[in-house]
């Protein structure tokens, strides 16, 4: 039972971890699960959170997807009303149509605005990557 | 020389130990948690998660490498790791860095008690 679990804790971690040191970590479950398996349950769980959050960094992109979308649906919201307001004023309203023509061109940029967000965000932190990788190779070169 | 050893400075406790634990000879991963606990009389419990994320991060820095198996009969899930030159280096430098603390620790904490006793 605790096996399956630690297992399926491993088969969690991200796959290029998983891959490299995946065999070993179960190899030292079946050694040392006799000494106290919750420690190594809790190791594995701490380990899984560890890969995911700090190593992969896929946070990050969560977290600009999510700042984009707030930004964005601001932005959108304050541009949606204050056109409604412009119209009322205008006397130029006549039915919803407008209105909802207008909800969807926003919400297409707004989409638009925000995939375009993360692809940037996305392409920065490759060719940051690339770069570290470049200069590490290079340090170790030169000893 | 020091200049490029010292990015690597200081060395968190868990790489200290895992460094340590490769200095005499090359291990398994399960082997290193074993010396590890052995070297600070059982205070320093590393879990498999923590030896292998810092593994791979000294395997990246090309501190650590993989070393050949001993025996055709060993499990094959074994895989042993071992200590590269530049690894060595760095321990060395570390040493060298704790000494230096720990006879500047050793020096201010004397004072009190001498100026006690006299």
């Amino acid at each position: 039972m605790t096996r399956s679990l630690y297992r399926g804790l491993v088969w969690l971690h991200p796959r290029a971890f998983r891959s490299e040191f995946g065999d070993e970590m179960l190899w030292i479950f079946d050694e040392a699960s006799a000494f106290g398996a919750s420690s190594l349950l809790t190791d594995g769980v701490i380990s899984l959170l560890r890969q995911w959050l700090l190593r992969t960094r896929v946070w990050t992109l969560a977290a600009a997807t999510a700042g984009g979308i707030l930004q964005v649906s601001l932005g959108g919201a304050v541009m949606f009303f204050h056109g409604r307001l412009n119209l009322h004023r205008a006397t130029l309203v006549t039915s919803d149509v407008p209105a909802t023509e207008e909800l969807l061109h926003i919400t297409v940029w707004a989409l638009a605005a925000v995939l375009a967000m993360v692809a940037a965000l996305a392409l920065w932190v490759k060719s940051l990557n690339g770069r570290r990788l470049e200069r590490l190779a290079t340090g170790f070169a030169r000893r | 020389m020091s200049d490029d050893l010292s990015q690597f400075l200081p060395l968190s406790p868990a790489t200290l130990h895992i460094l340590l634990s490769l200095a005499g000879e090359d291990r398994h991963g399960y082997g290193i948690m074993q010396e590890v606990l052995r070297q600070s009389e059982g205070q320093y419990k590393l879990g498999p998660g923590t030896l292998y994320d810092n593994l791979q991060k000294l395997m990246n820095q090309a501190l650590v490498e993989d070393a050949p198996r001993r025996s055709g009969d060993d499990d094959p899930r074994r895989r042993y790791y071992r200590l590269t030159r530049l690894g060595r280096k760095v321990l060395t430098a570390e040493i060298a860095r704790l000494d230096t603390v720990v006879r500047e620790a050793k020096l201010h904490l004397r004072v009190p008690t001498t100026r006690r006793a006299v």
